[in-house]
Parts: structure tokens; sequence; C-alpha cells
């Protein structure tokens, strides 16, 4: 697999594996998931890799006030007040209605960017506009947000809630968001053997080799942590997962040979 | 982008010791007052209409306008014009000059 290094890394070697090195430079990510997959996390990690490698970054939340954020943060051992002292972070919390007003972007970004010269930003979330505009004014805001984040050269992670996906056919959003975004990582509850994992798969990343694999990860003490493939079953994306034939005769053959023994 | 510069209680901040009195009487008038502090100082990212405001500190907008006006007046909180949108923020810079003044005369205080 080959690795980009012009590439903006998230700081979850695994998953920059992933995306060839990182995602590509003022791109616009799509990453959705439904609740409890990590979203806010894999952003704040994007946003804390960033400030690792001296490119300032922008969290903007909507629902969650920033003192819930620096206290989650803190128990993955990231000090993001520090981070805002230093320069490299800013944590903005606004309410959506505000950027749906025309000049809201622009009122509540120049500043941080300029002062800060941001390379990065993370928006918490998309869905949250629902609540303000009509589903069909949604693309043509997310839009808006995409083009003026371009405009300031800004590589942005778009974080959508979406319901528990299943079923046979895939949308990671209705309002047709997914074309507006250069990138779309899927973040995603699966039951196997009556156990909750989670898995990560990476639905789109235009101009860019990437795996198209989904893989497994799990959210530790210091962070989102991606392991490997869920190669022995099927069906996961549509929610009916069935062990695939090559473990089904594994497991019988398994089976028999115990049998045997006995 | 129009950032207004708000009317500044200068007369007490600059007096700080004399005045340090009713600084404090005035931050900690109402109870709503004393939410607003909690919530910009836990929040200093937070900048949001009257109603956001509101909202996040569990109120509605006829129970915190006074208060935020008068923290507008004090320059403790910044307002912010996005179109046809008024916002407000909290003034971190004046913020610290309220700590500091406060300070002073909590320290002449217990002398």
């Amino acid at each position: 697999m080959t690795v980009r290094s012009d590439r903006l890394r998230t700081g979850i070697a695994e998953f920059d594996s992933m995306l060839f090195g990182g995602f590509m430079r003022n791109d616009a990510v799509l990453l959705a998931g439904s609740a409890g997959t990590g979203k806010s996390t894999l952003g704040m990690h994007y946003l804390m890799q960033g400030a690792a490698e001296g490119e300032a970054g922008i969290y903007l939340t909507f629902e969650e006030l920033p003192d819930h954020l620096y206290r989650d943060a803190e128990n993955f051992g990231w000090d993001l007040r520090k981070l805002e002292g230093e320069g490299k972070l800013r944590v903005l919390c606004t309410s959506p209605d505000v950027l749906v007003e025309s000049e809201g972007l622009q009122a509540i970004l120049e500043g941080p960017i300029k002062q800060m010269n941001a390379r990065r930003i993370v928006v918490d979330s998309l869905s949250h506009f629902n609540m303000f505009i009509e589903p069909e004014d949604l693309r043509l805001q997310v839009y808006r947000n995409v083009m003026f984040f371009k405009a300031k050269n800004l590589s942005s992670i778009l974080i959508w809630e979406s319901p528990q996906i299943s079923g046979q056919s895939f949308a990671v959003s209705d309002e047709g968001v997914s074309f507006l975004t250069d990138a779309i990582v899927l973040l995603k509850l699966i039951e196997i053997d009556s156990a909750l994992k989670r898995g990560i798969v990476i639905m789109k990343m235009r101009g860019s080799q990437h795996d198209h694999r989904l893989r497994e990860y799990e959210i530790t003490p210091t962070g989102i942590k991606v392991h490997g493939a869920f190669v022995d079953y099927q069906g996961l994306m549509g929610g009916s997962p069935t062990k695939s034939s090559s473990e089904r005769f594994a497991e019988f053959f398994g089976k028999a040979a115990k049998g045997k023994s006995r | 982008m129009h950032i207004t510069a708000a009317r500044h209680v200068g007369d007490i901040l600059s007096v700080p010791a004399e005045n340090g009195k009713e600084l404090l009487q005035r931050l900690l008038a109402s109870e709503v007052k004393g939410e607003l502090l909690t919530l910009f100082h836990r929040n200093p990212g937070l900048v949001d209409t009257m109603d956001g405001v509101a909202r996040r500190i569990g109120r509605s907008r006829p129970e915190v306008e006074a208060d935020v006006k008068d923290f507008l007046d004090m320059g403790l909180l910044k307002s912010i014009q996005a179109g046809k949108m008024s916002l407000v923020s909290f003034n971190v810079e004046k913020d610290k000059e309220v700590q500091a003044s406060l300070a002073e005369y909590l320290r002449r205080a217990v002398k």
C-alpha cells in the first residue's frame, strides 16, 4: 500500500493507512455514523494530529457545549484548553441557524481562521441544520459551507448523525449531501454473535485509492484503534451478517474432527 | 462582520479598590447573571444569538435580555453582527481586567 506524504493524517495509524496516508488537502469529508460510534472522537483525532503537525484547527459544535468536549477529550489525554492557549485549536459553539444566515459563517469563523491561520475544521454536526431549514434546502446549505471552507483553504470533516444503517440499500443521507463531499467515511455498529462491534469503511474518496474493506475498530482510553477487516463474515453492511462459506466449512470441519476424537 | 465596541464601565474598572464592591454587586446582581458568567467562563468559544444563549442555560430570551445587555455595556460580552442576526460572545480580555480588579479589591479588603 503506497502511503502519500502530502496527505492530512488523522493520527489513527491504521486508518491513515486505509486512506493511503490521510485525507487530501482542502477536501470536504463526510463522516457519518449513528450515536455512539465515535464520530466526534475521530474528528478530535484529526484536529489533534493537525495541531501536532503545526496545522491549527477549529472544532465547530452546535449541540454540545465546549466544556463537555474539554472533559471528553481529557479522558483521551488531550488538553484542548492548553492547545487553545497555544493558538493551535479553537472550540467554537453556536446555533445552527446562525450558519444558515447569509453572513453567519463569515461572522463566526473569519476571525479564528485569520488569528490561527487555521487549516482544518470539524463541524459537529450537519444534521442539526435539519431543525432550521427544509430538507430541500439542506443541500444548498451544505454546498455553501463546503465552498466557504474550500475558499478559506480549510480541509473539513463534516459530521453527519445518521440512523443506524441497515437493509439492502445504503444511503448516508437522504438529502443528497453525500454528493457534495469529496470523501465519505462511515462508522457503523454491527451485531455479531450477540456482541456489538464497530466497523469503519471508506465509501468514497475522490481522486485517490483507498481501502475498500470494512474494518473493525474500537474506542480505547487513548482514542480510536483500527483493526483488521471482518474477513469471516458477509452481509455486514446489509445488517444481516452471516459467516462466510470458508468459515462455515472450518466450523463444520472442526466440529466433525472433535466428534471423531471422542 | 462588524464587532461593536461595547460601552465600558471604565469608571468602575479603573478604580478597582474603591469600586470593587460595586463591581461585584453588579456582576452578581441576579441569578441569571451568575448563570451567564458560569456559561461563558466554561465555554469561552460560545458565539450565539440571545435566544441561543438563553436556551443554553435553560431560560427564555425575556429572562436573560436585560442581564446580557448589562454585560454588553460592561464590555464583558461583545456584540457581533451576522447579516440581520445579532450574536454575543465572551470578551476574554475584558474578563481578565474584571478579574484583576476584583482580585485587587479582595486583596485590599482582606488587609
